[in-house]
């Protein structure tokens, strides 16, 4: 099982340079089809090195169940254009349980709520827009104070920028052809007023919830003895925090 | 399909992709999930045919000025190009959708990640599960009289939040006894498992894939030589077919339209054997 792993990873290797190749020698620029291709690569490596961890079946089920929630919790805020939790719980969950786990749970909601919305060319960029949310909150927790919440609500609200910005770049992607600055201009412009939404969203979110979630979380993983980051020294702005 | 739509870029061609896609949806589930598509689809084309030519004024063929800026042919047929591919686009998913049920799923991802696909099935099992809880706690929440539909703003975001904590407290739980019970049912332990799968290659499974890949081929040779292709920028170019181009064209023609092959013939033979 091992060899076939490392020749998984020799392959998405080899894939990502001969994409690369690709654009640079042969005078075919499918750039939507290039960017999807350099996007999967990336996440692949993750995704391996996921399957070559070993991990105890509780805490695939733990990840299982945060997903659902991610993708479900959409759901009691229909009502509420374009307030949406997801980005908050990937954010708590990459903080509790570290960044490959916030890379994971990020990236497969992306998939799993578009199972039932609707999957199509953004999903890819959906996924890695929020792993790396997920992730980047992981690999934050132990810098620079992320316990306070002001901080944790600049960087919620950052991310809201950014993860619109990420999902704009579909769109700019499959238009190449057609491509001007006012082009990119104009949907950044356009987009502005939902990303800020998103952002205002995340930062009421962690700021009424973060102390609740994350304290709900750390409980349930210190209680089972979930996701023990042995490299990481484990966080100790969150051990006690809420109390 | 969708990496011949990308490498076309003829009108007729394209027209032809869309056409032959819609037909074989329609045989998927008599064009059920292509219906609650069809104004997203529609909106979206309209819109980018229309703005295209008066973002974009390359192209030579001036049609008229609006605002001092030029309104051209080419824009305007680029426009038209776009909308198909983009349409094509959503076509493809919606049967992808619709193809792509979780058994298969799982077969496809199983053999390359399998700790992912288990991840993704479980959670895809997990949210209608967690929809019906989320119902649940909102009728108990709307006695309590927390609303999310009157109140401010604040208030219903907060109300709406604290179902989905009171969800996650319930659910994290359970998730143990799940564990415990894969446990049980040996999930995790070494050795080798067999399992049923439902799906494997024939020898005329075979034969097809060669024929469909070789059919791919020529329109890849095709296309690189320019046929199947029509010169938009900066002048049009012409509209006739040469011979290559039909040849492009049939194959093209075949390869799109093989699950409308397969679906037809089955259909005939159910009715002819009653």
């Amino acid at each position: 099982m091992a060899n076939a792993r490392a020749s998984l990873i020799i392959v998405t290797i080899t894939v990502f340079v001969l994409l690369i190749v690709m654009y640079t020698v042969f005078n075919y620029h499918n750039y939507l089809l290039l960017s999807l291709g350099i996007i999967g690569c990336v996440m692949m490596l993750f995704f391996i090195r996921f399957e070559m961890k070993s991990i105890k079946t509780r805490e695939i089920v733990i990840l299982a169940l945060l997903i659902a929630i991610a993708a479900v919790a959409r759901v009691p805020f229909a009502g509420l254009p374009s307030v949406q939790p997801t980005s908050f719980v990937i954010i708590t969950v990459g903080l509790v349980f570290g960044a490959e786990s916030g890379f994971l749970v990020g990236a497969l909601a992306a998939i799993v709520s578009n199972m039932f919305l609707g999957q199509g060319p953004w999903t890819p960029w959906q996924m890695f827009a929020w792993g790396t949310m997920g992730m980047s909150a992981g690999l934050l927790r132990q810098f620079l104070g992320m316990g306070k919440l002001w901080i944790l609500n600049s960087f919620g609200f950052i991310w809201g920028f950014i993860f619109g910005w990420m999902m704009n770049l579909w769109i700019v992607f499959s238009n190449m052809h057609n491509f001007t600055w006012e082009f990119l201009v104009g949907i950044y412009v356009s987009s502005f007023y939902h990303d800020l939404a998103h952002a205002i969203s995340n930062v009421i979110f962690i700021s009424l919830f973060s102390v609740s979630w994350i304290r709900i979380l750390n409980r349930f993983k210190k209680k089972h003895g979930l996701l023990e980051d042995s490299t990481l020294k484990p966080s100790i702005a969150y051990d006690h925090s809420g109390k | 399909m969708l990496t011949l739509a990308m490498y076309f870029n003829h009108p007729i061609f394209l027209v032809t992709i869309l056409f032959l896609l819609i037909l074989v949806n329609i045989s998927h589930d008599r064009g059920k999930d292509l219906r609650k598509w069809l104004p997203t689809l529609s909106i979206m084309s309209t819109l980018i045919i229309l703005i295209n030519p008066f973002l974009v004024s390359r192209g030579t063929t001036i049609l008229f000025y609006f605002r001092g800026k030029q309104v051209t042919l080419e824009a305007f047929m680029y426009g038209i190009t776009m909308a198909l591919f983009i349409a094509i686009i959503l076509v493809v998913f919606i049967s992808f959708n619709l193809i792509l049920n979780g058994n298969r799923f799982l077969y496809i991802f199983s053999k390359i990640l399998p700790r992912i696909a288990l991840m993704i099935m479980m959670a895809i099992r997990l949210v209608p599960l967690m929809k019906r809880r989320l119902d649940e706690i909102g009728d108990v929440q709307r006695l309590r009289g927390m609303s999310m539909t009157v109140g401010d703003f604040k208030t219903r975001v907060r109300n709406g939040m604290l179902r989905v904590q009171i969800l996650l407290t319930w659910s994290l739980e359970e998730a143990i006894h799940v564990t415990n019970s894969m446990k049980a049912r040996g999930y995790g332990t070494e050795g080798k498992k067999s399992s049923y799968t439902p799906y494997f290659m024939d020898k005329r499974d075979w034969v097809w894939l060669f024929v469909l890949a070789g059919l791919m081929m020529l329109c890849f040779y095709g296309g690189r030589l320019g046929y199947g292709k029509m010169i938009i920028y900066p002048e049009l170019g012409p509209w006739q077919f040469f011979w290559i181009d039909w040849i492009v064209f049939c194959s093209m023609f075949i390869i799109t339209s093989f699950p409308l092959f397969i679906e037809g013939r089955e259909k005939i033979r159910w009715k002819l054997s009653i």
